[in-house]
């Protein structure tokens, strides 16, 4: 055969395949998810300060003139589209939306109020948004996906700013805010936007507190944010018969807030500035979370203003990007930008200003973006700039004169900006002098600042929300040719197992049976779903379905077997009685918790059990905790050989269960704050870690028994080494899942068992078939035991267990370790697969191959181990980066792909770390066993 | 082994036979049957199996149950030694027994057994039994060698045994094909347990009579042109 695989070759194979798809998948996820380089830190005075300039001297002013006793409310309509208000490409609204909101439009009409199309970034829902309104930063998918501890709003924003100087702020309505801003607000009433039914007490629980709050007069800014409309789109579209009423809602609390603002005014108690903006719009069907037009066209009004505007096309007609906020209202108030603020000044918004102020304002908005520029372009691409040389004429090779700008987009950036400082500068030395020319400067040196900053805001987004066509089209050609090379090895392999042995040729009288076939199409079934979002969404079903499918294919083909006249043998009921039970378990796996997405509501047993009360969950717990144990020790103590060391690991293991009981007994109730909790949690991870290393470490080398055969030592050992494994890692589950979990963990490891027993007695399944079965029932687990493809089911509660100081790497591990239990698990039972079958292989064909070499043994034994799992994971890895980039302009891909795809880059790091484990511990078994021998021949020949 | 040596000697020499268009006809009729059944449903009871689907299930069984009972024990296996009441008889033992075999083929594949949702799913295991199980009990009887020889070995001889076999086979697959747009979020009254997995086991038993009629013809045909 001229395709024969050595072992070493696989291997390297193998392994070369595996480095191309992590770098791949590492170009992939760079390209696609971009993370852009931020400024730590917050605004301080220094950005009053030209960014050339370190040395220049300090003035705490932005020399802005602000009235003294200003006020801000801000009314944000959740998912209003400007459409409504403003209407669309120059047309008034419709008749419906405008004849809703009389006096809002009855504002736009006299010139009181400046309304702005607000472009908004996706994904087009309301943490991001918000966040982009009050930081001015769009942020990348990662960004919320890495702050997984905290969904408070750390970067530099506008908030934080007026807080700073001293700003009382009140927030009524949706408690996102309360979330990304704890303890900003001097009085608060959060509502919450999970009841989508509720389109009217939601509005009601937000105006009950309006005339209060407009009465006194102790805040500077009132936050309202009204998520009814929003609710009435989800329920309804934006036709809905609620819509109208709703509007006309909005529009009363806007005529409520403006006359309380004109009294204030009238009674000269300063002046308030009315916003209302709309977090996003919606599609027709009511939906967003997209990027289509429907979906980013946002409100943004600005009433009091006091801009002259006369008429209403120059009121409606205005186009602006959400992120201009941030700017505007920093300037308007008198606090410094937010550091990674990309949004600029919104045109019209200073015409109540001085000249002067309104160039000073520009000037800093565009320091602080040259400041976010500088850290975008690492390499030092401002040459020539130093301090105030546009004022003093000294800059190196740069005449004081303006020039076309053109070239690449940074030099073009440093040219305009060159530009509006050197017509800045004129203006300024001339303001005194002359006076007629002055007009024109002034509005040249305008223009200027206004081109720049509109190109500088536009190159900074594109920055963040570009995608490099050719890093993925790398990654994905790497995935794919890794792809293919595990799918060659494996075929390579197949061919070498199934065709030298002419008695299992026979055997195989198709060449792909019934149960091959399933898994071919169980693959095939995961890969068509993953492209329809509510299959991504509801997963589980899949796994779940196909895995009990698989359970009765077995079923079936038992019954096949089974004969009426041989009578009921033992060995015959053990493999009903372990097909019935992986069914049983299986089901109620499936029962334990209602997954995924659209269905939530729908009873399941953990519902039941908390609903029941906690008595029973503690039942739960201490019952599959015991009997965890007592499974994990028969096992270890099924190999004949009752070793020394054995007994050891087994009394190592029975202190970890006994302090595992003691921590749940006693400590989980009261969240393990505790020090005498967190000090019991470290011993159990250290006696847990020192018995697995040991135990893979050791066993190996311990007595070796002389008329066993070498296979039959190696399997006994291994079983022995992957039973320890199992059980270490159960307990390690026992202690960091959520107590209703602790039963679901006694299942999987019933139905290890069962498997593994079926596997042992003959089940006339290829090997790889059952592997590629272990596989996915540990995927079946992964959502039996609460997980979903959304990110908000992470355990992050059990990730600070036993942790007493807080490490983001240590947690990140736990967690880790919390949501990939169950396919861990199988792929650790592997070892004891391994073990079972080699015990198995010894009893059979004791002395068919006497003299076969190491290699050999592990290629056969250890490759389909490894390399199924790695192929189905390669597969579905590299079929669902397809399936990304296509969908990258879906209405979900932030919302439902995207943190798929961070699920599948951590299940492709769970099978690595998973079958390095197996492969190690198998590969140094089989070694020292050999050495062991080849000594003791050796020793026996002298 | 003397036992079943015993058994299969007489069975394949005496057995009633039937031509494909008789098969074809007991297929009308018991077709027939459910499209009555469905007719009575909608214009009597004024209901169907999306607004009721247990009692739509309950009068499609009960109204199914007899004809094919009757039917398929005139096909009965030794018909000098089982009388037609002993076929009629163990065909209700078999309703009983399929259903209780379909209902846990249903659960462990996920079906719900929640108070609400358990009437559905029994009255939807007595229609899968009768589409599945009663035919064979009523012609087999209790005949371990004859079930496994045709529903797991595959190995069927003779026209009745494709009647049984490919159907049964039909709905079951049906069924199973039938339970996938469960999930999906089309917000479809249909999509509700049990509704699309009966429209798939009907639709799979219709298919499976098709395809054993069309393989009762093309293998006629071969044992012709055999003889010939």
């Amino acid at each position: 055969m001229t395709t024969a695989m050595t072992c070493t070759r696989l291997t390297i194979f193998t392994v070369a395949g595996i480095f191309l798809q992590i770098i791949g998948l590492s170009i992939f996820v760079f390209g696609f998810f971009p993370v852009k380089p931020t400024l730590s830190g917050v605004s301080g005075s220094e950005s009053y300060r030209d960014p050339f300039c370190d040395s220049s001297p300090i003035s705490n002013e932005s020399e802005l003139h602000h009235p003294e006793k200003l006020k801000l409310l801000y009314q944000v309509i959740d998912g209003l589209p400007a459409e409504f208000v403003l209407g669309k490409d120059g047309k008034p609204p419709w008749k419906v939306w405008k004849e809703s909101m009389p006096y809002t439009q009855s504002l736009l009409a006299n010139g009181d109020a400046i309304g702005y199309h607000a472009k908004a970034a996706p994904p087009t829902v309301t943490m991001p948004r918000l966040k982009a309104m009050v930081s001015g930063a769009i942020g990348g998918f990662l960004d919320v996906a890495f702050n997984f501890n905290t969904q408070a709003l750390l970067d530099d924003n506008l908030l934080g700013q007026f807080f700073r100087i001293g700003w009382k702020m009140v927030m009524l309505g949706d408690e996102t805010w309360l979330k990304l801003f704890p303890g900003l607000f001097m009085r608060h009433d959060g509502v919450s936007s999970f009841f989508v039914k509720d389109t009217v007490q939601v509005d009601r629980n937000v105006s009950r507190h309006l005339p209060d709050e407009l009465n006194s007069d102790d805040w500077n800014l009132l936050i309202l944010h009204y998520l009814g409309l929003d609710h009435v789109g989800h329920t309804g579209g934006r036709n809905s018969p609620l819509m109208p009423a709703k509007l006309k809602e909005m529009d009363d609390i806007v005529r409520t807030m403006h006359l309380r603002a004109l009294m204030d005014r009238s009674h000269d108690q300063g002046q308030t500035l009315l916003i209302i903006v709309s977090d996003h719009g919606m599609t027709e069907n009511g939906n967003h979370g997209g990027s289509s037009y429907e979906e980013t066209d946002s409100l943004m009004l600005f009433i009091g203003l006091n801009s002259n505007i006369s008429d209403y096309a120059s009121a409606t007609n205005n186009v602006a990007f959400q992120v201009d906020l941030a700017p505007t209202l920093a300037l308007l108030f008198g606090v410094p930008i937010p550091k990674n603020n990309v949004g600029v000044l919104v045109p019209g918004t200073l015409s109540s200003l001085r000249d002067f102020e309104q160039l000073r304002a520009l000037e800093l908005n565009s320091w602080q973006l040259l400041r976010l520029m500088q850290a975008q372009i690492q390499n030092s691409s401002f040459p020539g700039f130093s301090c105030n040389c546009f004022l003093d004429g000294t800059c190196e090779g740069l005449e004081l004169d303006i020039s076309e700008c053109s070239g690449d987009k940074e030099k073009q950036l440093i040219c305009l900006f060159r530009n509006a400082a050197v017509l800045h500068g004129i203006w300024k030395s001339k303001k005194s002098t002359e006076s007629s020319s002055a007009m024109e400067d002034f509005s040249r040196a305008l223009d200027a600042y206004n081109t720049f900053l509109k190109t500088a805001s536009e190159w900074l987004a594109s920055k963040t929300t570009e995608k490099p066509v050719l890093l993925l089209g790398l990654g994905v050609s790497a995935m794919l040719i890794s792809c293919f090379i595990c799918a060659t090895v494996f075929l390579s392999l197949f061919k070498d197992v199934y065709h030298e042995p002419k008695d299992q040729v026979c055997s195989l009288s198709f060449l792909l049976n019934l149960e091959e076939m399933f898994i071919f199409a169980l693959l095939l079934i995961l890969v068509i779903s993953m492209g329809s979002s509510s299959m991504v969404e509801e997963e589980h079903y899949i796994w779940h379905f196909m895995v009990s499918t698989f359970y009765l294919l077995l079923l079936f083909k038992t019954s096949k077997s089974f004969n009426f006249s041989e009578g009921m043998n033992i060995l015959r009921d053990f493999k009903f009685g372990s097909i019935f039970s992986l069914l049983i378990s299986g089901r109620l796996l499936r029962g334990w918790h209602q997954g995924g997405v659209n269905w939530t509501y729908l009873p399941d047993i953990s519902k039941w059990l908390q609903q029941a009360g906690s008595g029973y969950v503690k039942w739960i717990q201490l019952i599959s905790n015991f009997l965890v144990i007592v499974l994990g020790l028969y096992t270890l103590f099924r190999t004949e050989s009752n070793r020394k060391s054995v007994r050891i690991l087994a009394f190592g293991f029975s202190a970890c269960g006994f302090l595992t009981l003691l921590h749940a007994g006693r400590y989980q109730d009261e969240m393990s704050t505790d020090f005498g909790a967190t000090v019991t949690v470290k011993v159990i991870y250290y006696l847990l870690s020192i018995s697995a290393i040991g135990a893979s470490l050791v066993l190996p080398w311990s007595a070796l028994n002389k008329d066993k055969s070498f296979l039959a030592e190696v399997g006994d050992c291994l079983y022995s080494i992957g039973s320890a494994y199992i059980l270490c890692w159960c307990l390690l589950q026992l202690l960091l899942q959520q107590p209703i979990n602790s039963g679901p963990i006694l299942l999987l490891l019933l139905q290890i068992l069962a498997i593994l027993c079926l596997s042992s007695n003959d089940l006339q399944v290829n090997e790889w078939v059952e592997i590629a079965a272990l596989y996915y029932m540990g995927m079946a687990g992964h959502f039996a035991l609460g997980n979903s493809n959304t990110l908000a089911t992470i355990d992050v509660a059990g990730a600070f267990i036993g942790i007493s100081s807080h490490s983001t790497i240590l947690s990140g591990i736990l967690m880790f370790m919390i949501t990939y239990a169950s396919p861990m698990l199988f792929l650790l039972s592997l070892v004891m697969y391994i073990g079972a079958k080699l015990r198995n292989h010894s009893h059979s064909t004791i002395s068919t191959h006497p003299e076969t070499s190491l290699g050999q043994i592990l290629k056969l034994k250890l490759g389909f181990p490894c390399l199924v799992p790695l192929c189905i994971n390669s597969i579905l890895l590299t079929a669902y980066t397809v399936v990304l980039l296509l969908m990258r302009n879906h209405l979900f891909v932030w919302s439902v792909f995207s943190p798929k795809y961070l699920y599948v880059c951590a299940t492709t790091l769970c099978t690595y770390i998973g079958v390095f484990i197996v492969a190690a511990t198998v590969t140094y078994a089989c070694s020292v066993t050999t050495f062991l021998k080849s000594n003791r021949t050796r020793h026996n020949n002298s | 082994m003397k036992e079943a040596k015993k058994k299969k000697t007489p069975e394949i020499s005496i057995g009633v036979s039937i031509s494909a268009l008789g098969a074809f006809s007991v297929y009308l009729i018991t077709g027939l049957f459910l499209a009555v059944g469905f007719w009575v449903i909608h214009n009597i009871y004024f209901v169907d199996l999306i607004s009721d689907p247990s009692l739509t299930l309950r009068l499609l069984w009960i109204i199914e149950f007899p004809i094919v009972v009757i039917i398929y024990s005139l096909l009965r296996r030794n018909p000098e030694k089982c009388s037609y009441f002993r076929a009629v008889g163990r065909s209700i033992v078999g309703l009983i027994s399929g259903a209780l075999i379909n209902a846990f083929g249903a659960v462990s594949l996920g079906a719900p057994i929640g108070m609400q949702s358990l009437p559905r799913t029994i009255h939807w295991s007595f229609l899968m039994s009768v589409f599945t199980v009663v035919p064979a009990t009523a012609v087999f009887g209790a005949s371990w060698t004859d079930w496994h020889r045709v529903f797991a070995s595959l190995k069927p001889t003779g026209n009745i045994e494709y009647m049984i076999l490919i159907p049964a086979y039909g709905a079951i697959i049906g069924a199973w094909f039938g339970a996938w747009p469960m999930p999906l979020d089309w917000e479809r009254p249909w999509q509700e347990w049990p509704v699309c997995v009966c429209y798939g086991a009907i639709g799979g038993c219709i298919v499976g009579q098709i395809v054993s009629l069309s393989l009762m013809i093309l293998l006629r045909k071969h044992k012709n042109l055999k003889l010939a």
